[in-house]
């Protein structure tokens, strides 16, 4: 589904959570939804599932407006950790509620996705653990199989194992029924192998829409001798430095040409990828503060 | 518009295992006041007072539980709306079925103890055998109960504590539901109205109609834009 955000703006109070917002997802991919915590993350995806309405501007799902349109909203799942999707009776019970009022549900999926995170269907949601709390909102969500399916730190309490096999079938929904999925996160290197486009955004506004392999590109790794390793990051945007007795790594901002490549390899230092964590952090912390 | 079954049957099947136990209960309380002290009128009666919170309690559970699952799972602010309109509206005369199968259930069990079924309030009926008023009184206050609480509900949920301003209002249903019957506000003219016209039951009807619908009215209007709230623990 494609998605347009025009001059979004959301204000609580005197809090204005997202600052004039614009951007376009062309839809029928996996977006990695990035920011630190108050950054408007979940703002933005409460207005895209029409959990609340924006103060200003506009979004426009497939091109038809959200908020109160029950045409689009019956399309669009968003599943946060509050876990209102599924906080009504016993497992069992939630899933009656999902089958009956999502279109294009999948009740043999959703048992086996129960079975998959070891779910009982007769024990009461309220009464589950975060981690089993967290594990249902993945069975109603892509059991679902909504057009735009969206998950908000849905993992949250959810252990190693559980992580592993939420997004060991979501990609293997999404290869198998492909959808516009959004994944909002803070565990950025263990989710973001799953991302084709990355949105980070800080305080309200957009800071960075890419491709995920352009935003890596624009980060790499330097490392060699210190002292050469210094001469050659001069004038360079250096997120990070770390020294281990002679040697030195350095991490730097920006594209890196041939040039640089070549002058590099020259001065016998080594090239390497940059995670995205720490491109992350670069893009989304004060100057100040760095 | 589609219909609630999920939401009617799931809420309509736990009312009526309340109902049984509800039944279990009152007849043992019943049976030891008969059997140690005397029991001289309807029990069922006195229990009554219990249901209609039952239903105040209902209507908060269908704005507060039921309102955030709908909008999550995709619908509408105005398609939870009508579904819980429908809902209670079909909801409120089960439960005052229930209520006069109660007191028809009592009366034969009171037969056989032959024991008096004497009423010991203002009522619709002066008979608890006469079966379409009591269901109808009962189905007057139950459908004010049942609204007040949503409304309440509504209220708390969209301002937290601020909901508090909504008590005096949601008490107002109540006693206009009470009203209607004849049981609160018991003014001169209300009884006049309520009990003397031959058209009285019409009036009381029509005023407990009012009652659920202007109840219906408040509650949409605190709900029909009303942002889910974000509860989660990070």
């Amino acid at each position: 589904m494609r998605i347009d955000v025009q001059d979004l703006v959301l204000r609580y109070d005197t809090v204005t959570a997202l600052d004039g917002l614009t951007f376009g997802l062309a839809g029928g991919k996996i977006y990695g939804l990035l920011g630190r915590n108050g950054s408007g993350k979940t703002s933005l995806l409460s207005i895209l599932a029409a959990f609340r309405r924006q103060t200003a501007g506009s979004v426009r799902v497939d091109g038809r407006p959200v908020f109160e349109n029950g045409a689009v909203t019956s399309r669009i799942s968003l599943i946060r950790e509050s876990g209102e999707a599924v906080d009504i009776g016993t497992a069992e019970e939630a899933l009656s509620y999902a089958e009956w009022l999502r279109p294009d549900w999948d009740g043999d999926y959703a048992r086996e996705l129960m079975e998959t995170f070891r779910i009982e269907p007769k024990k009461n949601v309220r009464s589950m653990s975060r981690g089993q709390r967290s594990a249902m909102g993945v069975v109603v969500g892509l059991a679902s199989r909504a057009p735009l399916t969206m998950f908000d730190e849905t993992y949250l309490g959810m252990d190693v194992p559980a992580r592993r096999a939420f997004y060991d079938a979501l990609l293997a929904d999404y290869m198998a029924h492909p959808r516009t999925i959004i994944i909002s996160t803070h565990l950025i290197e263990e989710v973001s192998p799953l991302f084709e486009e990355v949105l980070i955004i800080d305080r309200g506004r957009l800071v960075v829409h890419e491709e995920t392999d352009a935003l890596l590109s624009r980060g790499t790794s330097v490392t060699g001798p210190a002292e050469r390793v210094e001469t050659f990051t001069e004038g360079m945007t250096v997120l990070a430095t770390e020294r281990l007795g002679p040697t030195a790594s350095a991490m730097v901002y920006g594209e890196f040409g041939e040039e640089r490549r070549k002058r590099a390899a020259e001065a016998g230092l080594e090239l390497g990828p940059v995670a995205m964590q720490d491109l992350f952090v670069h893009l989304t912390t004060a100057e100040g503060a760095r | 518009m589609r219909f609630p079954t999920r939401l009617l049957v799931n809420n309509l099947v736990f009312a009526f295992l309340v109902w049984v136990a509800f039944c279990v209960v009152v007849a043992l309380v019943a049976a030891v006041v008969a059997l140690f002290g005397s029991l001289t009128q309807s029990a069922w009666e006195a229990a009554a007072q219990l249901p209609r919170w039952f239903a105040l309690f209902v209507g908060v559970g269908l704005v507060r539980e039921y309102l955030p699952m709908y909008i999550a799972l995709g619908q509408t602010r105005r398609q939870f709306g009508t579904q819980a309109a429908v809902t209670a509206a079909l909801y409120a005369p089960f439960l005052a079925a229930l209520m006069t199968v109660g007191y028809l259930l009592e009366s034969v069990l009171y037969g056989w103890a032959d024991l008096s079924q004497r009423l010991g309030r203002v009522h619709l009926f002066t008979e608890p055998t006469q079966v379409p008023v009591v269901f109808l009184e009962h189905l007057i206050e139950f459908l004010a109960w049942l609204v007040a609480g949503g409304f309440m509900a509504a209220a708390f949920y969209r301002w937290q504590g601020g909901g508090i301003l909504s008590v005096p209002l949601g008490v107002g249903l109540i006693l206009l539901g009470g009203v209607a019957l004849g049981t609160e506000l018991s003014l001169p003219f209300i009884r006049r109205i309520a009990f003397s016209d031959p058209g009285s039951l019409t009036v009381t009807v029509g005023i407990g109609l009012g009652v659920f619908l202007l109840g219906l009215a408040l509650t949409w209007a605190i709900i029909r834009d009303v942002p889910l709230r974000n509860t989660a623990r990070t």
